[in-house]
């Protein structure tokens, strides 16, 4: 079959103009197609992180962003003492909006001497050292870094904060490589913000042994009665709680996913089509010639299939490359969703292409291979 | 053995309530090596049955053997093979495929025999050099002039080997002195290929060419006298 394809090839570059378009609009919906793909992959990433079944998160009681969560911080102590508990850290949340944006900073401020601990992050550029002695230091994810350009030394000011930059981090969880982190006091101190003493939330490490549920009862019964009262959850519930919303309105994008795919199963086989329609005669002189109509079959699919790959190949290709390079990540309530390039994108966007180009070419190409030689010579 | 024998053969087409038989129990037979010309009134049958004999259409009924084969109990696949193989088919519009080159044109039914490249470019060349046209292999269709085009028509029907060439008005479309080229190349592949050749044909002087001439009248074909001996 490989000798047909100048043949094929050439079929395509006639009608360029046609092709073009097709292949252009197939792309920018297997762009679109891809996008939705990181979005999902995403939250699946945020939702199925191990070992968020092993750590709790403690928030204030009936709070829900992390702005207004504020409990003292000493109950990281006291908590950190019950039966079951590894250790528990007060970490103070600051971010530049609240509500979902795509241009979130998140500050995570920790006792500067247990980051290192709690966080399964690896310096790329800077000193841990430094970042430990210096008060107004910060590791900055290489998302955030990448996304706003910033590099070890250098001050960044949001809002009314300003940190030195000490070190740049990439880490095995996906969104946390968006985040920014600071020594606790530091964060509390922040203007405006009021919390001196105070943490935003508390993680707390489980011991291999202990049960998720009992302990986080065990946190909210000490603390019922105040002075303030938790709402204590394993990571992944707080974070799926957190992003609830979101999870339907990222469903809803699976039918934006779908639109997409028969978009490009539409436009392809219009085209397909209207090349077989135009070129009736040539088929009809091929198989006079002694093609069979698998021949034919294989040639118009052959067509179809390049088609629907170059556009899936151009859409999946930008998209991977402006997901690499733009590093974003959705921020809601203090939680990130990462979009990443990922090979399971690369492959299901070339699978769908390959699919939808397969589908696309049956009906023509079976028409075409059935066709009766006689009546097309005669009248085509 | 004869080499084409079409036997009982009848063709109707429905249209409506009416019934047309261009081909109704028509017997023929053609030898190897012979030049065959069939001429006729418009519209009594001989395209149709230069189509069933090349193995493009079927009969209504009777059967035709070609060498040996009944290819009408053919299967479509099995005849599509059998064409590649042993037919060479030449139209009046040439129908050339206008993406490909006259080289590439002509390579067409190499393609199917399963040659090598090489093989391939072999025999191309060979065809182009008997149609003289080794100068425009690299030539579209559309940069030739309608007898170059016919010329790489024939160059693709013979190109193969085949063990029939037909030909349904190769010169319908020329003007005289194209139409003169053209015939004497079509009597060349016949004297000096020993190609076995059935030509439809308007012009009684093209029909002079052949070794043998029929005329299709109602049905039935009739032997014709030369008007004049040899070409004119
Ligand atoms: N597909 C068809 N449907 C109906 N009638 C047809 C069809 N093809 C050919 N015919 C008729 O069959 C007759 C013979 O046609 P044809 O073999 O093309 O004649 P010729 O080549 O001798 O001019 C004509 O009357 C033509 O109209
Ligand atoms: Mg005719």
């Amino acid at each position: 079959m490989l000798r047909y394809i100048p043949y094929v090839l050439k079929t395509l570059w006639r009608h360029r103009t046609r092709t073009l378009l097709t292949v252009s609009g197939t792309a920018v919906a297997m762009f679109v197609f891809s996008f939705v793909g990181a979005v999902q992959e995403g939250l699946d990433r945020l939702l199925n992180e191990q070992q968020q079944d092993r750590s709790l998160i403690v928030f204030q009681a009936n709070r829900f962003c992390p702005s207004t969560s504020k409990l003292p911080e000493d109950y990281a102590l006291r908590i950190s003492k019950l039966p079951g508990i590894k250790d528990a850290v007060p970490i103070q949340v600051y971010m530049n909006n609240c509500r979902a944006s795509l241009d979130v900073v998140v500050f995570n401020g920790l006792p500067a001497k247990k980051l290192r601990s709690v966080r399964p992050i690896v310096l790329q550029t800077g000193d841990w050292s430094q970042f430990e002695q210096q008060r107004d230091a910060a590791l900055v994810g290489q998302a955030v870094a990448r996304r706003r350009k910033l590099s070890v030394g250098q001050k960044f000011s949001i809002g009314s904060l300003t940190v030195t930059i000490a070190g740049i981090f990439a880490s095995a969880v996906a969104a946390e490589e968006s985040m920014i982190y600071t020594h606790l006091e530091f964060l509390q101190r922040t203007p405006g913000l009021h919390a001196v003493g105070t943490a935003t939330q508390m993680e707390v490490l489980l011991d291999e042994s202990a049960d998720a549920q009992a302990t986080s009862k065990l946190i909210d019964d000490l603390y019922r009665a105040g002075p303030v009262a938790t709402n204590t959850r394993t990571k992944g519930a707080f974070q799926a709680k957190t992003v609830g919303d979101l999870v339907e309105l990222v469903g809803f994008t699976r039918y934006l996913g779908l639109a997409c795919v028969l978009m490009v199963l539409g436009l392809v086989a219009t085209t397909t089509v209207m090349g077989v329609q135009d070129r009736i005669r040539e088929h009809a002189v091929l198989q006079t010639i002694g093609f069979t109509g698998w021949h034919i079959f294989a040639f118009i699919i052959g067509e179809s299939l390049v088609v629907s790959l170059i556009g899936g190949l151009l859409g999946t290709g930008t998209a991977l490359a402006i997901l690499q390079t733009s590093s974003l990540a959705l921020g809601t309530e203090g939680i990130l969703i990462a979009f990443l390039p990922s090979a399971s994108l690369a492959v299901t966007g070339l699978t769908a292409s390959a699919l939808v180009g397969l589908l696309a070419g049956i009906a023509p190409a079976w028409q075409a291979a059935r066709s009766e030689i006689v009546p097309a010579l005669r009248f085509a | 053995m004869s080499l084409v024998e079409v036997q009982q053969i009848t063709k109707e087409y429905v249209k409506g309530d009416q019934k047309i038989a261009p081909l109704k129990d028509a017997d023929l037979t053609v030898e190897r090596g012979e030049f065959v010309s069939l001429m006729g009134a418009s519209g009594s049958g001989k395209s149709t049955l230069l189509n069933l004999i090349a193995g493009i259409d079927r009969p209504t009924s009777g059967q035709i053997l070609v060498d040996g084969e009944v290819i009408t109990q053919f299967s479509r696949t099995r005849l599509a093979r059998w064409r590649a193989e042993n037919v060479g088919y030449i139209f009046q519009m040439h129908n050339l495929v206008p993406v490909l080159t006259a080289f590439e044109n002509i390579e067409l039914p190499l393609l199917l025999l399963g040659l090598s490249a090489r093989d391939r470019e072999k025999r191309v060349n060979i065809a182009l050099e008997a149609v003289s046209l080794t100068d425009r292999a690299d030539h579209y269709p559309r940069q030739l002039s309608g007898g170059q085009e016919q010329r790489v028509g024939i160059a693709r029907a013979m190109v193969a080997n085949p063990t029939l060439i037909v030909a349904d008005e190769p010169t319908g479309d020329l003007d005289a002195e194209t139409t003169e080229q053209i015939l004497a190349l079509l009597q060349r592949l016949n004297t000096e290929l020993g190609m076995t050749l059935l030509m439809v044909t308007h012009d009684p002087n093209a029909a002079l060419i052949a070794t043998r001439r029929l005329r299709l009248e109602k049905g039935v074909f009739v032997e014709s006298t030369p008007v004049t001996a040899g070409r004119i």
